[in-house]
């Protein structure tokens, strides 16, 4: 193989940075199983043990006796329905943004990434004002529909650069043979899109899995999701940090599995509108 | 030099101004669909997102020009624009945005130097096994749940039982003051912020290299042995689309930045970890003063379209 | 002065609407009580908190009892508070208010709780041994009631209290606890304050606990207040600024960390054998003794807390039911008749047994009791005196204690000195308290 450039770092260099990075990536993660296997007395030990009698109690408790469980079905639900949605919502919208021309075209895009940027904190006591006068509390139904404010953006965002990123010839002698808008949106460009629908439903998804201040706020037991309940063991009062720990690692690895299996696309659709 | 390396520049420079070129005339436009094909494409999410967010927005600007405390309610007169000028005015609120701001400032280029180091070396041919495992924990920090970042920082940064002053202790450093002192509980912080979104950073600017022509890119490093040179005409203009939205999406979470400081330090000690929406949150759903508190987040909000627009203005149109 | 007046008032018209209906007066129980309010569903806030455990492990005989059902919401503190008011605003779900002492005046100025007597005075509601002479009085006063109105029973009830390490003073020399802070700070501190221990923890980090914990308990055994008698702030007077320097003083025997200090951290590191004494709610008691959660196990021991020059004065917290305004007629009484029944003398040596502290005087005489629980003999000491405005119980609490956290933190960090954190902290409170019509003579002086 030839030497591509002066500055390569050797190949040494190169295992040691990589090991670096998973290292620095991992370990977190590490410390935060090993003390869900802790009991409170070794989890609080000055210095902290590595090596400890392992006990399970702490997923014993948390799954059956803090309704974890049940959250963590809530979180899928609220992740999955509000992923879907957005999906469904948002790709038809980021195709008119990448193929139509109209006038207000770029202050339309403008407005959807917005919605983005709006603080939780703004809006989360008008929601819960509006959803209590429709005695909406507690449902999944609202937190589905109040995820599409941050969700539907990063699908119109990356998917309006997708469609973009699709030669329009194709579509050209599409409309030749006399095929309608929709046909060559579903049929055509819907699946020569998919890494960067894959990618924003991956985003979708981790970002509703992971949400805490509207769940705070609009939920209290039926509805309650994941992240949630972890922050309720955090009363100042005593800290169950193998408690926290089993719930946080209960929660962590639903969404670790997922992003892990499409990974692929992760990379293959965030390119972000650089074009192919 | 690198002629043809420029070249390909200029070339490819044409195609990442896509968002900004209009679509030549002859092509489709909103002529040539049926009005209702082109609302049928648009119309459903407009309509979802406008029903959902604007009447919350719409009440949060008619609280913050209110004396609204949700435990004062029986009164709640008008006070017009007292609640903007009191935030304009108050050093609590701008000693937050500087924090804010400071963090963004720190963490941010880290990020992005990291991030691209990080791709830089993954996009590398050769240590394939090792290379995708790398990929593969990338995804990790990313998922994991803010709040349970924060958590894991208590514990993580204690002083007495926390690992990382143990890890520190093995290469003889004395035992930090992490979450009691104001200094370095800002610091940890930044670490975590640093370590949830390098990798994210790490990803995009991957994919961004990812599109970068095999045969350009080989032929750049026929002309040239820098891998800067080639980093900057060859696989810059490629990276540029994915900087951009890394700088707008950072700075809008950064500026929304809540879940792991709250769970984190509460910001504590002191207010040297109170970013602007702790503070938001403080006074709106601790002391109750929602009418402060939404006109401190509808400034919040101006800010952030303001760096938005400045971001999309130069980085999407100037490269 | 007016609650006791207003127990006789109370027990007095209980006693009159029993005579007035001898029939259930003799019949009165709380099966029957409850009939009518079968199958009706209570919503309650609880704490994550051993007096919660020891409730919802009664829960079940009372649901038997009466056919209603108590539907528990669990809570860390730090969101029971935004929880209620938002609920309580949206007129929402929840029938009983949990009403920590210093929310007291903020739910019953807002009108959101009623006052107790709509119960007591309705014969077929009131247990004719409801019996609140036997609550301590300090308790049911500063817990249960607001400007003279009795609202809610005491529940979850704390006092500040002395835990130390006997086994690390008795090694330092020490056969007791100090009986003064003074003591504490220039005897027990560089004493016990050695190889890594410390000889003391207080509480401080940025939240309720810094100002309940942390500022006011400096304040008061000095003879400092928050307030004078004008309402203006009191901070700056030379017994004020007494105990905040003596806090500032202290922190050299503290950990380093201790801004960081929840009530968690404070009560491990005593559980650890790491520092030799707290001072912590009288509800820890299970936790440190619990050989699950400590390590020093018979080391451990219990004090009332020191004196200060103006006398004990030891924290004071905790928590009542009442019921809430927005329930239903039926919620209402079935909200009244779980309140009164969790609270009861009845029920008071079961709750006890299962890790709550009532406040109920007559369950700390039964014989062997106060053996039994080492702290009892501090507790009922330390409820004997009191100062129910420890922190000030207005509606502006809220308010005034966010400002207390962030600049009584700033000052332990000596980011400013005593003299201009409290300044601070006494500038943003009258600006409070002025925006709220204390000084135009708009609302009476009540704390």
């Amino acid at each position: 193989m030839r030497e591509h450039t002066t500055s390569t770092p050797s190949l040494a260099t190169q295992v040691v940075l990589l090991a670096a990075i998973i290292l620095f990536c991992l370990f977190p993660f590490y410390w935060m199983v090993l003390t869900s296997l802790k009991t409170q007395i070794v989890a609080l030990q000055t210095p902290p043990a590595w090596i400890f009698d392992v006990t399970f109690s702490n997923y014993y408790e948390v799954l059956f006796e803090n309704a974890v469980a049940r959250s963590l079905v809530n979180s899928l639900v609220v992740a999955v329905s509000t992923t879907f949605l957005a999906i469904l919502l948002g790709t038809p919208a980021a195709y008119a943004l990448a193929r139509f021309e109209f006038r207000g075209k770029r202050e339309l895009w403008f407005w959807f990434i917005t919605n983005r940027m709006v603080s939780p904190i703004v809006l989360a006591l008008p929601f819960f004002l509006i959803v209590r006068s429709f005695d909406m509390l507690d449902t999944h139904i609202v937190l589905i529909l109040i995820y599409l404010t941050f969700n539907l953006p990063i699908v119109i965002w990356i998917c309006t650069d997708q469609f973009r990123s699709i030669p329009r010839e194709i579509d050209e002698a599409a409309i030749l043979e006399g095929a309608s808008q929709w046909r060559i949106f579903f049929s055509l460009c819907l699946p020569l899109a998919a890494p960067g629908i894959a990618v924003s439903a991956i985003f979708s998804f981790i970002f509703s899995w992971n949400e805490l201040m509207y769940a705070l706020v609009l939920t209290r037991n039926v509805a309650k999701t994941a992240p949630a309940v972890a922050v309720s063991f955090m009363e100042g009062y005593s800290l169950p940090y193998g408690k926290i720990m089993a719930t946080s690692t209960l929660i962590v690895v639903p969404v670790i599995i997922f992003a892990l299996i499409a990974s692929k696309q992760l990379v293959r659709g965030l390119t972000m509108g650089a074009v192919k | 030099m690198p002629g043809a390396a420029r070249e390909v520049r200029i070339s490819m420079l044409q195609k990442t101004q896509d968002l900004e070129r209009p679509v030549p005339k002859e092509s489709m436009n909103a002529g040539t669909v049926p009005r209702g094909t082109f609302l049928g494409f648009l119309s459903p999410a407009v309509v979802t997102l406008a029903a959902i967010g604007i009447a919350p927005l719409a009440f949060a600007i008619w609280t913050s020009m209110r004396d609204y405390n949700l435990t004062r309610l029986q009164r709640t007169p008008f006070v017009g624009l007292e609640n903007y000028a009191t935030v304009l005015t108050d050093s609590v609120f701008w000693d937050a945005m500087g924090r804010t701001f400071t963090l963004l400032i720190i963490a941010l280029p880290v990020q992005i130097a990291a991030g691209l180091g990080i791709a830089l070396i993954l996009h590398r041919p050769g240590l394939t096994f090792l290379k995708t495992i790398a990929r593969l924990s990338l995804v990790i920090p990313m998922a994991t749940t803010y709040a349970v970042v924060g958590l894991l920082g208590q514990i993580m940064f204690n002083l007495k039982y926390g690992v990382v002053n143990q890890l520190l202790g093995f290469i003889g450093i004395t035992p930090v003051n992490w979450i009691g002192d104001p200094t370095n509980a800002f610091a940890a912080i930044v670490f975590w912020d640093v370590w949830q979104w390098t990798p994210f950073c790490a990803l995009v600017f991957l994919a961004g290299l990812t599109t970068v022509p095999g045969e350009i890119e080989e032929a750049a490093r026929l002309e040239t042995k820098s891998w800067w040179t080639v980093l900057r005409y060859v696989q810059l203009p490629f990276l540029v689309p994915g900087l951009t939205a890394v700088l707008i999406l950072r700075t809008a979470d950064t500026l929304k930045q809540f879940d792991m400081v709250f769970t984190m330090t509460r910001g504590g000690p002191g207010s040297s970890t109170e970013l602007i929406s702790l503070l938001i949150q403080r006074i709106g759903f601790r002391a109750f003063d929602q009418g402060l508190a939404s006109a401190q987040a509808m400034i919040l909000l101006v800010i952030t379209i303001v760096l938005s627009r400045l971001y999309i203005h130069f980085f999407y149109r100037e490269v | 002065m007016s609650m006791k007046s207003t127990i006789k008032r109370l027990t007095g018209g209980a006693a009159l609407a029993l005579a007035l209906s001898p029939v259930t007066a003799f019949a009165w129980s709380l099966e029957e009580a409850a009939q009518p309010y079968a199958g009706t569903t209570v919503d309650v806030v609880f704490l994550l908190r051993p007096g919660y455990e020891a409730a919802k492990k009664m829960l079940p005989e009372f649901e038997e009892k009466t056919g209603i059902k108590v539907n528990v919401t669990d809570m860390p503190y730090e969101n029971a508070l935004g929880e209620q008011v938002r609920d309580f605003v949206a007129n929402g779900d929840f029938d009983i208010a949990l009403v920590d002492l210093v929310w007291i005046g903020n739910f019953a100025e807002n009108e959101w709780i009623v006052p107790a007597e709509k119960f007591i005075n309705d014969p077929a509601l009131a247990d004719p041994d409801l019996d609140l002479e036997d609550f301590f009085p300090l308790v049911l006063d500063a817990f249960g009631s607001w400007g003279g109105t009795l609202y809610g029973l005491p529940f979850d009830n704390y006092s500040g209290l002395l835990f130390y390490n006997q086994c690390m003073l008795e090694e330092a020399g020490f056969d007791g606890p100090p009986e003064t802070w003074g003591e504490l700070k220039d005897e027990y501190g560089p004493a016990l304050t050695k190889d890594g221990k410390y000889a003391f923890a207080l509480q401080s980090k940025r939240n309720e606990t810094q100002s309940a914990d942390s500022f006011a308990r400096v304040l008061w055994p000095f003879g400092g207040s928050f307030l004078d008698d004008e309402f203006r702030s009191n901070l700056l007077s030379e017994e004020s600024q007494a105990g905040l320097k003596f806090r500032q003083d202290l922190m050299q025997y503290m950990p380093e960390d201790i801004v960081a200090y929840d009530h968690a951290e404070a009560v491990n590191a005593l559980a650890q054998g790491d520092v030799a004494m707290i001072t912590e709610w009288s509800s820890f008691y299970s936790t440190l003794k619990d050989p699950e959660t400590s390590t020093i196990g018979d080391c451990l021991a219990v004090a009332p807390e020191p004196e200060g020059p103006a006398g004990r004065k030891p924290a004071l917290g905790g928590f009542s039911l009442a019921v809430a305004s927005q329930a239903d007629e039926n919620e209402q009484a079935a909200a009244w008749l779980f309140i009164q029944w969790v609270t009861s003398k009845e029920n008071a040596a079961e709750y006890l047994e299962l890790g709550g502290v009532p406040a109920r005087q007559s369950v700390y005489k039964m014989e062997g009791v106060a053996e039994k629980y080492d702290f009892v003999p501090a507790l009922v000491e330390s409820w004997q005196e009191g100062v129910p405005e420890f922190r000030p119980r207005f509606a502006e609490w809220p308010e005034i204690t966010e400002i207390v956290q962030e600049w009584g933190t700033k000052m332990m960090l000596g980011e400013v000195s005593t003299e201009e954190g409290a300044k601070q902290i006494g500038d943003r409170m009258e600006a409070v308290l002025e925006e709220a019509g204390y000084y135009d003579g708009e609302k009476p002086l009540v704390q």
